[in-house]
């Protein structure tokens, strides 16, 4: 069995008034692509925020390669990158000025910034428009960015929330298959998703929450059981949990 | 290198390539020393324009004389009440009894040719009246029975250029400090929301009290270069012209060592508790234009300490109204211009009262900064 990278453990939150999180538990394992998923509004991101420190629980833990989160968020930060729908960039800062930010807030070493930003750059294919303003790219190459900038400390755990919802078809493709190199390099992903066409083709291993609960989780085999694909797996589960 | 100075660069280079910022503080930087210059030609026109008197009757001897050597030029007239309304500045009418006046003092012109007239008949009467008392043996000086002899401690002209710097001055420094850093304010706190970078910044290890304070101090820096840029334009655009408010001394106004001092060090305080103020305010808006609309009460808030010097020339406030923000800067700096000195007690207090704002804004920036509810509705 590889190593727990991400122990989430009962895990409960509240945002106002709105009970998201019930008692979440799983685990991702480094070297896997561990999906988390589930309709729209069931939790999943709140999870992830939690995850990276963003938020904090109001009940369980959460543990990242043996750091917890509120114990030591700055340690959890060092071994965590994030990618998300919303690939917000500085306009004013070129493409290469925006992942060296990341990389000196990060803890890159100084004498190393320039090397990694120069081997992101070229693991991502983004030579043609690193040196532009940011304000000048599509989203696809923002994109790029966003993803440069969550890897460029490599941390050993990457989460992936919703990452295609705002790309077309070729920048959709190329974001899976970095997930697929990244597990590849040993990476513990996280893929939050709803698109469950994607997972099924991606995921080791899957949890799938509905209204902060876990309903599912297993091999994504597992989890299909005896349904064709996922989809109808998922639906019958969500189906039974109201 | 620390998460502070990282995030301070990374705000100066963006400050830097933002034109918006930078021509918004160069049009205030031009725009002092054009408003001067425009004042100083309309003053210095004044000053030296002739205005035309139009007369009937008989002019006594020796009044035209003085007519033309006071810049008011005589020309005659049928109806001198009814030339007064348009055609001329000024109508007189000479007769044996003395002289009738008639002007409208809804004209500027008209009040000013007034003033030439009445101090001309002045002279006149008083050199008549000594030349008559001569004439019958008597010592003129019998009509100035307690001569007065004026002995100013400091040049008028140079007091009355103090006054202006006095009033001036706190207003540009107030202002610029307060806006030359706003856009920029917002942009690295409402803009940070807008664009969707604030959770990737927060998802860094830097600690985030060091993000916000390299935030704080590319604002701060702006807003002081801001408002020194602004005033020292404007002292440049003093030293280089004249008001024509004086007859014959320079009525140039510059600003002494001392008071020098005192604004850049009041400039500090202002810049970095106005850039704590804004970006606390900018933490809490959802975006850029939220932001602004924050922001909007302050140019009033700041505007009411500023003017208190112009609509009360002689306030003398306790040491307990330097505990005012602002106000407190206003008062400091006007003492500084006018008397040439420094009273400590009110400088200790008001550095106090500003660090102590600055800081309180600071920390509600930093509480807003991380707050979960704002990130989650971001």
């Amino acid at each position: 069995m590889t190593e727990v990278a991400v122990k989430v453990d009962r895990l409960e939150k509240d945002l106002g008034s709105n009970k998201v999180l019930r008692g979440i538990s799983f685990e991702a394992h480094s070297g896997e692509i561990f999906g988390l998923l589930g309709p729209n509004g069931a939790g999943k991101t709140t999870t992830l925020r939690v995850i990276c420190t963003l938020l904090s629980p109001d009940a369980g833990s959460v543990g990242v390669l043996g750091f917890d989160t509120q114990v030591a968020p700055q340690e959890v930060r060092r071994r965590v990158g994030v990618v998300t729908a919303e690939f917000g960039v500085y306009p004013r800062l070129s493409a290469r000025e925006n992942i060296a930010y990341f990389a000196e807030l990060s803890g890159v070493l100084d004498g190393e910034v320039g090397r990694k930003v120069d081997a992101v750059i070229d693991r991502l294919d983004m030579g043609s428009f690193a040196k532009l303003r940011a304000e000048t790219l599509s989203s696809g190459q923002k994109q790029k960015v966003a993803i440069a900038r969550a890897i460029v400390h490599d941390p050993p755990v990457l989460m992936f929330d919703e990452p295609t919802s705002n790309l077309d078809v070729l920048a959709s493709r190329e974001i899976r298959q970095f997930m697929v190199e990244s597990k590849g390099r040993g990476k513990c992903v996280i893929f939050s998703t709803h698109v469950l066409h994607d997972a099924e083709r991606l995921c080791d291993r899957v949890t799938i929450i509905h209204q902060g609960r876990v309903v599912a989780s297993g091999s994504t085999a597992e989890v299909r059981g005896g349904f064709q694909d996922l989809e109808d797996s998922f639906l019958s589960l969500v189906e039974a949990a109201k | 290198m620390s998460s502070l100075a990282i995030v301070f660069r990374k705000e100066i280079r963006e400050i830097l390539r933002d034109r918006r910022t930078l021509i918004a503080i160069g049009l205030a930087v031009l725009a002092t020393p054009t408003v001067l210059f425009v004042i100083s030609q309309v003053s210095t026109r004044t000053a030296t324009q002739t205005y035309t008197a139009g007369y009937s009757g008989d002019i006594p001897a020796g009044l035209d004389v003085l007519f033309g050597a006071t810049g008011l030029r005589l020309e005659r007239v049928d109806d001198p009440a009814a030339a007064a309304k348009r055609q001329v500045d000024i109508g007189l009418v000479f007769t044996p009894a003395g002289i009738d006046e008639y002007y409208d003092p809804s004209r500027q012109s008209a009040q000013i040719a007034d003033i030439r007239v009445q101090t001309i008949l002045a002279k006149y009467d008083a050199a008549k009246i000594a030349a008559s008392l001569q004439q019958k043996g008597v010592d003129p000086s019998v009509l100035n029975p307690l001569p007065v002899s004026v002995h100013p401690l400091s040049s008028p002209v140079k007091a009355a250029g103090n006054s202006f710097l006095s009033f001036f001055l706190p207003y540009i420094l107030i202002t610029m400090s307060l806006t030359g850093g706003l856009s920029a304010a917002l942009d690295t706190s409402a803009g940070e929301r807008e664009r969707r970078t604030l959770e990737s910044l927060l998802l860094t290890p830097a600690p985030r009290g060091q993000v916000l304070i390299g935030k704080l101090l590319a604002v701060s820096l702006l807003s002081l270069v801001a408002a020194i840029a602004a005033i020292g334009s404007m002292l440049i655009a003093l030293s280089q012209i004249s008001f024509g408010l004086s007859g014959g001394e320079d009525a140039r106004v510059s600003l002494t060592p001392l008071a020098a001092a005192v604004m850049v060090w009041l400039a500090v305080l202002l810049a970095a508790s106005f850039s704590s103020l804004t970006i606390a305010l900018g933490t809490l808006a959802r975006n850029f234009r939220q932001g602004q609309a924050y922001a909007t009460p302050l140019y009033f808030i700041t505007i009411f300490p500023a003017s208190i010097v112009l609509f009360i020339p002689d306030f003398n406030p306790s040491l307990a109204y330097y505990l005012i923000p602002i106000l407190n800067a206003v008062l400091v700096l006007r003492d500084a211009i006018m008397h040439n000195g420094v009273a400590w007690g009110p400088l200790i207090v008001t550095s106090a009262s500003l660090l102590l704002t600055g800081g309180l804004c600071f920390y509600a920036a930093l509480r807003l900064f991380t707050r979960e509810a704002l990130l989650v509705r971001s």
